[in-house]
């Protein structure tokens, strides 16, 4: 897909990445050569502005069922992609923005939290931003009752405008506000969909008359903000009912998806019943984190990385999630998934392998993806002993009381669910062979932070090794990217206090993502949603992703169910378990986030 | 306090040196004395003489750092300092001479008065001709007095112009040298004018003095980030496997100044900018840079390794050199001189005041890098750094988000010598938001923003290695012989060919030469890209 949206939008401007073919790349190189064949780079220049028009809806037009829709899609983005003149893009560009598509988004489970707070304030971004397509549409889907302006209400409560750009922002609200609808209805019914469908069907077409109906193609896309047990009855209604006749339709599903490989797979098997791998579009929203994308770049982009990235130079990596707060009374769904299933699983591995793939040929999704899955089928199977679980207990700071995760209400009291977990993975490749990878995770923590930590070696036959003292661990070279909060890359490094004599100093090469740029860092979620938009899979896990995920985890989460370990108990606002230390001092590897010179340093 | 532990520091870190140096003469060394003192229980004094007290160097230089070394507790207990020169002053009138120049560290006010009176007292002054036997015999009985009896070092700092080098070495050495401890000599830059000048000064030199008593100074080597250079390519893994020829592009060793000559180009005509600045300073850097790695942070080492390197490089040729001189200039209301119109400098001089050169290194590790040197007076900045651009990255995914201009895209590591000293390294990065643009920022370390302590000059480092005996940043004879051979063939030739410089205008950027001779080597200049 080209941009879809205006010329404004920041990401129409880059679009390389984006005029990506959406299929299995096997299938690629034929079509896009014999796009080429046929349509002649020079051609759509020639063409006058309505053929041009006319061509791209054609080819569009035809493309209805979800089946056979992906090799034509292929064909008009083969065409995209080969007329490289600015000038005839635009004129694509209008063609699907000014009369071609319109794009239906419903927020299916509207008046939950995540809508709320997250699905809606992106989509307003995006319309504020001008990255939604000129013509398009949000519904609310729910159980609960409510009309078209109690929606508004809800909706615009959470709104808000960029810090950046507080010009309008009310007069832009107000559009906004007026092209959202609610729809009342129950998830497994297809009657309901079935009226959803008929009030977006006059939305689609209430700005274009009846004669060029015809043209216009109707794209629409589902975000699925409801508990698992009803994604397929939702999938199903929604497919059944509510797809659209000419254009595509796609579906965002929000973790978890299933708990072990067996129901990861069985929901799956469910989906495909209905939508095609193409149609899929499985959210993991710290994929969508400004510095989680920004990895690539700094692997790919910057010379000095690459070579470095190998067993050779890292010593050990450390991928680091942790939270100030526990459960705070909302521990029912927590309680039957464990922070290993809710963090580890999905957000840390899914950034473990972006950090440790090979190069992919391109960056297209598939090519990335196809990287991805190799890491993860690459891996050692986890052991038990590679495994420390915590759990939190009350503790009382001050005059405060801090609650255990078993004080919470909604939490069983006998809880042996893992609200704390470290780990060390291996990855069986010839990049990556004896490197631990560490990852821990957990709630009611001292801090609240996300971030990827890299220690590199010690410098061999290091010359200054004396001006080190007895712990060379402090000597090594350690890049770190904060993910959140306060997004920054530091490298640290050794350097000689400025001064007579010489003495060596750990500093960092520094880069603070809230000096250097002013622009306010998008929300995830409007990344993601945006993506999704535009048919961009690349930030989205593919099932074979998802399978190689669950695999590696499911037989350690049955064992420590099965055998019913007991969680080790930390204090809540504490470091942790120590536990944890002693899993890394088995690799001879030190977390970065606690060590002495890290808070010196911060 | 603080410099006790420096001391420790340094010697700790210098302990294989007295050991394996054969080099060394166990009693001119810092460690021999302690030995000494150790057995006579006596401690030893030193006494520094500043041969030409009443010069520009010495107001502006020496005394200061001299006193910042005894405000930092770093000289011996014992010492004394004598002015000498030929004007007739008394002790006073030198107590007030240099008082005017001296200043107390920002970080550190306190007592600064008191400890600048103590400083006072042990400063004397010795009226006397540079080269009267004489009057180097009335020093030496001077001295004498102050030392009552003390293991006694002296050390005699050269601040004189360099005709005068040969006498002044000779009287303090067959006069005045120390009978139970060390002597040291200090010289100043220039040493020579060419080959054959620079070799005869040394064969003088050593009639008198041993190659471990001479301290050559270069006092770029003394700046925190020159010392810092070896710190970070050996100490931190993640540069040393890129500091090749298979990472790195080219080097740049940037030099400027923002003004001429302005009254005082005597002595510069006669030199011109690249003996006054490239086959000293910026060779010296260049050689830190690009040697191996030594065996042992040893001065011996180290210099080993950087003579390897000068003498690797590839004979410098006309073609890989601009020379530039500037003219004057008008801008607004204000006018500025070109270099002629100094009236100490002839009116149809070609002495370069610019110059940028491409050096080219023939060894396994810098086979086909250019290294190119810029140095220059009355440009548009002030400073001094080195920058390391890194190679394009082979089979850039990204290469379609950076438009034509891949140069820009690469990576490259600046060391900002002077002003405001940092390291920083330039990445590329994606600019946060929607979209896929990609962005050169900068991983910072600004020494202003992280060290609050106030940088000391180089001169305080290099007195006080030279009181120390560490003879890490001065200049072996034979790195001296290295250096000369490389630039004497090009300067003779310019100058036999009265090569006419290229004329840019006072406060510009330098002739427009430099470019192309980057150019040709398909290279731009890091300090004049739009980015910076």
């Amino acid at each position: 897909m080209a941009t879809v949206s205006s010329p404004n939008c920041p990401s129409s401007s880059s679009s390389y990445s984006r005029i990506t073919p959406s299929s299995p790349s096997s299938q690629l190189l034929p079509i896009r050569l014999a796009s080429k064949q046929f349509l002649p780079k020079k051609i759509s220049l020639r063409l006058p502005r309505y053929w041009n028009v006319l061509l791209s809806q054609d080819v569009a037009a035809t493309s209805t069922p979800p089946a056979s829709k992906a090799p034509l899609k292929k064909l008009k983005d083969g065409l995209l992609s080969t007329t490289s003149s600015e000038d005839s893009r635009e004129l694509a560009n209008f063609s699907i923005n000014e009369k071609g598509s319109t794009v239906s988004i419903t927020v299916v489970g509207a008046s939950g939290d995540l809508a709320k707070k997250k699905i809606f304030p992106a989509l307003f971004a995006l319309y504020y931003e001008d990255c939604l397509p000129k013509h398009f549409t949000v519904f609310g889907y729910a159980r609960s009752k409510m009309t078209d302006v109690e929606l508004r209400d809800m909706v615009s409560r959470t709104l808000t405008c960029r810090i950046d750009k507080r010009e309008n922002c009310s007069e832009k609200m107000d559009q906004f506000l007026k092209r959202c609808f609610y729809h009342s209805g129950q998830y497994d019914s297809e009657e309901n969909f079935k009226e959803l469908a008929k009030k977006m069907k006059e939305q689609e077409f209430e700005d274009v008359p009846l004669l060029m109906q015809d043209g216009r193609i109707s794209n629409r896309l589902f975000y699925l903000s409801v508990p698992p047990n009803i994604f397929i009855d939702v999938v199903k209604c929604a497919s059944t009912s509510a797809s659209s006749a000419n254009g595509w339709t796609r579906v965002i599903v929000e973790k978890p998806f299933g708990r072990d490989f067996e129901s990861s797979a069985a929901l799956t098997r469910s989906l495909k019943e209905y939508l095609v791998e193409d149609q899929i579009f499985r959210i993991d929203h710290y994929l969508g984190k400004e510095l989680v994308e920004n990895l690539s770049v700094l692997r790919f982009s910057n010379l000095i990385f690459e070579p470095l990235w190998s067993r050779q130079y890292i010593r050990n990596v450390q991928f680091i999630f942790s939270e100030d707060f526990g459960t705070e009374g909302r521990g029912g769904y927590f309680d039957n998934y464990g922070i290993i299933r809710d963090i580890m699983q999905n957000h840390l591995l899914q950034m473990l392998a972006l950090f440790a793939m090979e190069t992919p040929v391109t960056l297209e999704a598939e090519d990335i993806r196809n990287e991805k899955v190799k890491v993860l089928r690459s891996m050692k199977p986890l052991q038990l002993e590679n495994m420390v679980i915590g759990q939190y207990k009350g503790h009382t700071k001050g005059g405060v009381t801090y609650p255990a995760y078993t004080d919470d209400k909604t939490v069983p009291k006998g809880s042996l669910t893992p609200t704390f977990a470290a780990t060390a993975l291996f990855i069986n490749n010839a990049r990556w062979d004896g490197v631990p990878f560490l990852m821990k995770a957990g709630k009611a923590l001292h801090t609240k932070r996300a971030e990827i930590r890299v220690q590199f070696r010690h410098v061999p036959g290091n010359l200054y090794n004396r001006s080190f003292g007895t712990d060379l661990d402090r000597a090594t070279n350690e890049l770190v990217i904060r993910v959140q909060p306060d997004e920054a890359i530091y490298l640290k490094i050794n350097n000689k206090v400025p001064g007579l004599g010489m003495r060596l100093d750990r500093s960092n090469l520094n880069l603070h993502y809230a000096a250097r740029y002013k622009n306010e860092i998008p929300d995830a979620y409007e990344r993601l949603l945006l993506d999704a938009i535009e048919g961009e899979r690349r930030l989205f896990i593919r099932s074979d992703e998802l399978d190689a995920a669950w695999s590696l985890f499911t037989p350690l989460l049955k064992e420590i169910e099965e055998k019913k370990i007991i969680p080790e108990y930390y204090p809540y606002g504490s470091r942790g378990p120590v536990g944890a230390h002693y899993l890394a001092a088995r690799y001879n590897v030190r977390w970065g986030d606690i060590s002495a010179a890290e808070h010196h340093h911060e | 306090m603080l410099c006790l532990l420096i001391f420790v520091a340094k010697w700790a870190l210098g302990v294989s040196l007295a050991g394996n140096s054969p080099l060394k003469e166990p009693t001119q060394t810092k460690d021999g004395a302690n030995q000494f003192s150790n057995l006579e229980s006596v401690e030893p004094t030193i006494s520094i003489t500043v041969v030409g007290a009443s010069g520009d160097l010495a107001k502006k230089k020496i005394f200061p750092a001299l006193f910042a070394l005894f405000y930092e507790d770093c000289l011996p207990k014992h010492f004394t300092i004598y002015g000498y020169a030929r004007s007739k002053m008394t002790d006073e009138e030198l107590r007030e001479m240099i008082s005017g120049t001296l200043t107390c560290r920002i970080d550190k006010r306190e007592n600064c008065g008191d400890k600048m009176d103590q400083f006072l007292q042990r400063c004397f002054y010795n009226s006397g001709l540079y080269n009267s036997e004489e009057n180097f015999s009335e020093l030496d009985r001077k001295l004498k007095e102050k030392e009552v009896g003390r293991l006694a070092n002296r050390l005699f700092y050269l601040s004189i112009p360099p005709n005068i080098f040969v006498d002044a070495v000779k009287y303090a050495s067959s006069r005045a040298s120390s009978a139970s401890g060390w002597t040291r000599v200090i010289v100043e830059k220039p040493f020579g004018r060419d080959s054959d000048s620079s070799g005869e000064l040394t064969r003088s030199f050593k009639q008198y003095l041993t190659e471990e008593q001479i301290f050559r100074i270069d006092h770029y080597l003394g700046k925190e980030l020159v010392e810092n250079l070896s710190v970070l390519r050996f100490s931190n893994l993640v540069f040393e496997p890129l500091w090749s020829r298979n990472y790195i592009r080219n080097v740049q060793l940037i030099f400027s100044e923002d003004f001429g000559t302005e009254g005082r180009g005597g002595y510069f005509d006669n030199y011109g900018i690249i003996r006054d600045i490239m086959q000293n300073h910026l060779l010296q850097i260049l050689a830190l840079f690009a040697m191996e790695t030594p065996v042992t942070l040893d001065a011996e080492d180290i210099r080993n390794e950087k003579v390897k390197v000068l003498r690797s490089m590839r004979q410098l040729t006309l073609d890989n050199v601009i020379v530039g001189q500037y003219k004057g200039h008008t801008r607004g209301s204000k006018s500025y001189p070109a270099y002629t119109d100094d009236p100490t400098v002839p009116n149809n001089s070609l002495t370069p005041t610019f110059a940028a050169l491409a050096i080219f290194i023939d060894n396994a590790r810098w086979d086909g890098v250019p290294f190119l040197m810029k140095a220059g007076k009355a440009l548009h900045t002030k400073g001094a750094e080195i920058r390391v651009q890194f190679r394009h990255v082979p089979g850039n995914l990204y290469k379609q988000n950076f438009g034509a201009d891949l140069d820009k895209a690469t990576n490259e590591l600046v060391i900002r010598v002077q002003p405001d000293e940092g390291i920083y390294l330039k990445i590329n990065n994606k600019v946060p938001g929607l979209g896929m643009r990609l962005d050169r920022s900068d991983l910072n370390l600004l020494y202003k923003a992280r060290y609050t302590k106030e940088i000391p000059d180089a001169y305080e480092t290099l007195l006080l290695d030279a009181i120390e005996g560490e003879h890490r940043l001065f200049i072996r004879s034979d790195e001296l012989v290295a250096a000369w051979s490389l630039f004497t063939p090009l300067l003779k030739e310019l100058e036999e060919k009265k090569i006419a410089p290229e004329l840019y205008p006072y406060g510009s950027r330098g002739p427009v030469g430099a470019h192309y001779l980057a150019a040709k080597h398909n290279i731009r200049w890091g300090d004049l890209s739009d980015d910076s």
